[in-house]
């Protein structure tokens, strides 16, 4: 196997170790940390969200690819930050205020840093003012909002109105999703885009990006 | 031969048509009745007796009754089969507070009492004659809030839109009258003279909350805490409730979060809170809850399980009733099924669910991810089948009680194989197989640990009933004791719950 096929493998099956490892010897052999990531990451995080889709991958079995992809990603970002390769878009991940699951919320985040994407992580019981604040000061252009109860969903849409008043509503991309959630919701409150799952999301982070969600 | 008979139920006078040859345990487990071991005659908790028709003497009947009372017609219920016309007097009802070791401080008083469990998803009622403490009428039903929200957040959710809470607290204040009149007028003879002179209603904090028209806001965010959980003290006429003598209706305090007085009725139905080793209470419904303590202090905590374990969101889910699968073995290398009320199978039950996944776990048709070796199902008995996607729902409720537990034994201090006892409530606690529930990592204890306890809330309600008139039931000891843990502020909780979807891997 060449050193991509072996991180594309150990990334699929969850193993941080060899992930890391194989990665750290591709680069020593010079093989480019841009390939690694388009040509080994991309297309594993791809191959276990579409496993996770059809139900051959659970929770458990997506974050270990998630933690795999992570452990390389860490030694390959450093060496892509130098060379200036852009990231596909900056994007604002958080589980919004009055709730306090974040597997929905890791899941998305990790799928989104397996396609290419920045996620600057909020966290938990995310307030409007701190989605907020993200657009404003770290240059973020896709929010995605996730929620996992009937009762705090409302909050997405407090949030959103929170945008308009802000006259910041026009910059920014809001996505939505959450066990609860449904597109008709998401329309209802004026999102531009729901995914039922974590792999959707990136389709519609990729959309948002090139104009057309 | 016709294909149906009639079985006569006393002391209440109901008569069931049944299938020919139907297992009691169907016929009666519908009917509110327990079977402390889950049905395998190993105790004598569902014992009847026989007034008319016959029922033979089974082996299990030999070894646990005397041979005097078999003679005067004492029978287990779960051993025996409805195969010709029965009437059948239910021990259990007649001293159902009495268990054979309860040391109960019973104070006799005159009157009748009710008690009642109050479900998201079902109700228990019970009338008492509070003279003797014997059970005169029971009564079932499913809660009328669920057509506003299956769940407890949905119906919140309901709650705080418009009139929601209000028409909430009117549907169930209605339907808990209603039962009090049936429960009344089943009785009849006699009882129908004497006044009720006390009601008490146990139930989760949404329930406490929804039936004393409390703001449900608190418990729809961070950090879910109520603002006022406490006893809950009417009179049956301040509720518009027109019963004879007017009693006081009282709703028992709450525990903290959503662990309402069901699990404080629990505590006093299984005295884990007299326990000097450390124990648990563990209630498997759709908000899993749990108490892990001792006489000294408590905690509990309440976990989302979802309804997998009531058979709900199972592609052939269904509740434990007629034509349910209950029970799922292997025998040479085989499934086979045992199906409520003997008749073609049509869906699956929460313990049936257990079994199943279980079995499939130990056939290797499951792998310890949870994923089905070929195929999208397993079939256990046509039409019935397990899909992919029912064992994912089953991983994440067992993973929820599971990483419940396992926070709540860390905090208080305790290793799992230091638990001396835990209680299981609940109907499903005592269908469930305990190997089963082992095999999936549900409940990692060994048998003898694992303690089908019944419906502890509906017998902790009737404990307060028959305890001493003037205790004022605010329970501020007991409470002072119990401290609520939420489970989704400690940060390990979501990794454990990752962890614990998995399957174990098989013992050799």
């Amino acid at each position: 196997m060449t050193p991509i096929e072996c991180l594309f493998k150990a990334v699929i099956d969850g193993d941080a170790k060899t992930a890391r490892i194989v990665t750290a010897d591709a680069l020593q052999a010079g093989v480019p940390a841009l390939d690694l990531v388009m040509e080994g990451m991309m297309p594993a995080m791809d191959e276990a969200g579409r496993r996770f889709e059809c139900s051959e991958f659970f929770v458990p079995e997506l974050l270990l690819s998630a933690r795999a992809m992570k452990s390389a990603l860490e030694l390959i970002r450093p060496i892509l930050a130098q060379t200036g390769a852009k990231p596909a878009g900056r994007v604002a991940v958080g589980t919004v205020r009055g709730d306090l699951h974040d597997i929905g919320k890791n899941l998305v985040s990790a799928m989104l840093e397996g396609a290419g994407f920045e996620v600057v992580d909020l966290g938990v019981n995310v307030a409007a003012e701190k989605f907020i604040d993200a657009v404003r000061t770290k240059d973020v252009k896709i929010v995605a909002m996730s929620a996992l109860l009937t009762t705090t969903m409302e909050s997405m849409r407090t949030t959103i109105e929170a945008f308009r008043t802000a006259g910041l509503r026009d910059q920014v991309r809001i996505l939505v999703g959450g066990a609860p959630v449904t597109q008709r919701f998401a329309d209802e409150i004026g999102a531009d885009g729901y995914s039922a799952s974590a792999p959707g999301a990136v389709l519609l982070a990729r959309k948002a990006m090139s104009g057309t969600a | 031969m016709t294909d149906n008979v009639r079985v006569e139920l006393q002391p209440m006078g109901r008569t069931l048509g049944v299938r020919r040859g139907c297992p009691l345990q169907d016929v009666l487990f519908a009917q509110g009745v327990e079977f402390p071991c889950g049905g395998h005659g190993r105790c004598r908790g569902c014992r009847v007796r026989l007034l008319a028709g016959s029922l033979p003497v089974t082996p299990e009947d030999a070894r646990l009754l005397s041979p005097a009372d078999t003679a005067d017609g004492w029978r287990l219920a779960c051993r025996a089969r409805a195969v010709g016309d029965l009437t059948i007097e239910l021990a259990q009802w007649e001293a159902a507070i009495l268990a054979d070791d309860t040391v109960l401080s019973f104070v006799p008083r005159s009157g009748l009492g009710i008690a009642v469990d109050l479900g998201t998803t079902t109700l228990a009622a019970q009338l008492l004659d509070l003279r003797t403490g014997c059970v005169l009428a029971v009564r079932t039903a499913l809660n009328d809030q669920a057509r506003h929200g299956a769940d407890i957040m949905s119906r919140i959710g309901f709650a705080m839109q418009g009139g929601g809470r209000r028409e909430l607290t009117r549907v169930i204040r209605d339907q808990i009258r209603g039962l009090a009149a049936a429960l009344v007028a089943d009785a009849g003879g006699a009882a129908r003279a004497d006044p009720v002179a006390d009601v008490v209603i146990v139930g989760n904090t949404a329930m406490h909350h929804l039936f004393a028209d409390l703001d449900v806001g608190p418990l729809s965010r961070f950090p879910f805490e109520p603002e006022d959980d406490g006893l809950l003290s009417f009179s049956a006429d301040a509720l518009g409730w027109s019963l004879p003598g007017n009693p006081r209706v009282r709703f028992l305090p709450c525990l903290g979060g959503f662990v309402g007085s069901d699990l404080l009725a629990g505590l006093l139905a299984t005295r884990l809170h007299e326990s000097d080793e450390p124990a648990a209470l563990v209630d498997l419904g759709t908000n899993g809850e749990i108490v892990v303590g001792n006489r000294g202090r408590m905690l509990c905590a309440s976990t989302a399980a979802g309804p997998a374990f009531e058979g709900a969101r199972v592609s052939m889910g269904m509740r434990a009733v007629t034509g349910a699968i209950s029970e799922v073995r292997v025998r040479d290398g085989r499934m086979h099924c045992r199906v409520l009320g003997d008749v073609a199978p049509r869906g699956l039950c929460g313990s049936g669910l257990v079994d199943a996944v279980a079995a499939g776990l130990d056939l290797g048709r499951i792998d310890p991810t949870g994923r089905l070796s070929h195929g999208d199902a397993l079939e256990l008995a046509p039409p019935v089948a397990l899909r992919q996607a029912d064992i994912r729902e089953l991983q994440l409720a067992k993973a929820a009680i599971a990483a419940g537990l396992r926070i709540l034994l860390e905090q208080w201090g305790a290793r799992p194989d230091q638990l001396a006892r835990l209680h299981l409530a609940g109907a499903f606690g005592n269908y469930i197989n305990r190997a089963s529930a082992r095999r999936i990592g549900l409940l990692d204890f060994p048998d003898a640990t694992v303690l089908p306890s019944g419906n502890t809330a509906l017998l902790g309600a009737k404990l307060v009933l028959l305890g001493a008139p003037d205790d004022d039931g605010t329970f501020a000891t007991l409470r002072s004791r119990v401290r609520h843990v939420s489970l989704g502020e400690d940060a390990r909780f979501q990794d454990i719950f990752v962890d614990e979807m998995r399957f174990p891997q098989p013992t050799p």
